[in-house]
């Protein structure tokens, strides 16, 4: 009965709420606001006190990404890259460095480039490109968001690269499981091959080598190969930090999903109580102060719809 | 017909600019200023401004757009 009481008070008007459900008034409003914003900081406190419990499942592989690049660039006229063994090395080690260390970027803390690991695993290149992304749970929709993307598609369909190598790994970012891919591409530098791995490896111990071109911006390829500039060494290639073993049969909270699923139960439940606003005032013909309950339940039932088109993934 | 026309502009920028956080940040914070804004000259028009009715809008908006900050900043 007092439960039946609440409801009523929470959100049939009545003279004990002012002629308007409890739920609407703006203090109300404000409260699960508060409680929203709570939400989030708790799912920011949560990977330091109980960790592993956050992430994102993915199920990606290299071989769908390059099949779905390609299938981009076929559609739009362009011939297809081939998957190159030393650029899916180089990618894997860019993935699992950014692990290692820490970092979401193009550019590792420590100052290291996406052009070294192309270097470091023997592939000269004319011209190079780096697309990433994280907390897909797809391929699909990662290739997507990088179609949808003016610079990240102008990588995909540059015309100048000829190869391509993916590195798709799974670990803890910041806090949260998650899987992050890269994209390499590559056109190999005049008509010399890739080296193949193993002698680039032997290579890097005794020989200074000189790279080849210098990127000038990251998203887009070089146009034209540079002047050898000053020599740098190469340090042996050496493997790097896996990941801890990742079980991402274990995570149980989406971030992304747990925001999306409360913050659509939250608006499903104001549209339902302005919804019974409207028709309760209108039928009583009461007079009251207030805004228009139409405007209201228009600009939430955008943010309903943004919400429930938004999808999880990251890309830069 | 105008707040029509905030709507589908903010529906727009937030769902075709998912790429671009600092884009949607921006169109978020426009979306709900603005609707603030409809709300207080509606209301001018008809006579019927109070600043019980600011602070509904202004609550509402507040909630709106927590709730998408809450998704693209994730």
């Amino acid at each position: 009965m007092q439960l039946l009481r609440f409801l009523h008070h929470l959100f049939i008007p009545h003279e004990s709420n002012n002629q308007k459900g409890k739920i609407l008034h703006p203090s109300s409003l404000t409260i699960i606001a508060v409680f929203l914003v709570g939400f989030q900081l708790l799912l920011n406190v949560f990977p330091r006190g109980l960790p592993r419990v956050l992430g994102y499942a993915a199920n990606i592989s290299p071989g769908e990404v390059i099949r779905l690049t390609n299938a981009q660039r076929a559609a739009n006229g362009l011939s297809t890259v081939t998957e190159n063994a030393n650029l899916d090395s180089a990618a894997l080690a860019k993935g699992n460095d950014m692990l290692a260390k820490g970092y979401w970027a193009h550019f590792a803390p420590d100052g290291t480039s996406p052009w070294s690991f192309f270097l470091s695993f023997g592939y000269k290149y004319q011209y190079a490109g780096e697309n990433l992304a994280r907390d897909f749970s797809n391929a699909n929709d990662a290739v997507n968001a990088w179609m949808n993307s003016p610079t990240h598609r102008e990588n995909i369909l540059n015309s100048k690269y000829k190869e391509i190598g993916i590195g798709v790994v799974e670990g803890n970012l910041a806090g949260v499981d998650t899987t992050v891919i890269v994209q390499f591409f590559g056109a190999p530098l005049g008509n010399s091959p890739s080296i193949p791995i193993a002698q680039a490896q032997e290579q890097g111990k005794s020989v200074a080598l000189k790279p080849s071109i210098a990127p000038k911006k990251l998203a887009t390829p070089s146009l034209s190969p540079e002047p050898t500039i000053a020599p740098v060494i190469i340090r042996t290639p050496t493997p790097l930090p896996q990941a801890s073993p990742q079980s991402i049969s274990s995570v149980f909270i989406s971030p992304f999903s747990s925001t999306k699923n409360l913050s659509s139960a939250v608006l499903g439940l104001l549209l339902m109580a302005l919804s019974i606003d409207i028709i309760v005032i209108r039928r009583k013909r009461i007079a009251r102060i207030g805004g228009r309950t139409l405007a209201h339940i228009a600009f939430l039932g955008m943010i309903l719809a943004v919400i429930l088109i938004l999808k999880a993934g990251q890309i830069i | 017909m105008l707040l029509i026309g905030i709507l589908l502009a903010g529906f727009a920028g937030l769902t075709l600019f998912s790429y671009d956080r600092n884009f949607q940040i921006a169109v978020a914070l426009a979306t709900g200023i603005s609707y603030v804004s409809w709300g207080l000259i509606h209301h001018h028009i008809h006579r019927d401004l109070h600043f019980e009715v600011f602070m509904e809008y202004l609550a509402v908006a507040i909630l709106g757009t927590v709730i998408i900050f809450s998704l693209i900043l994730q």
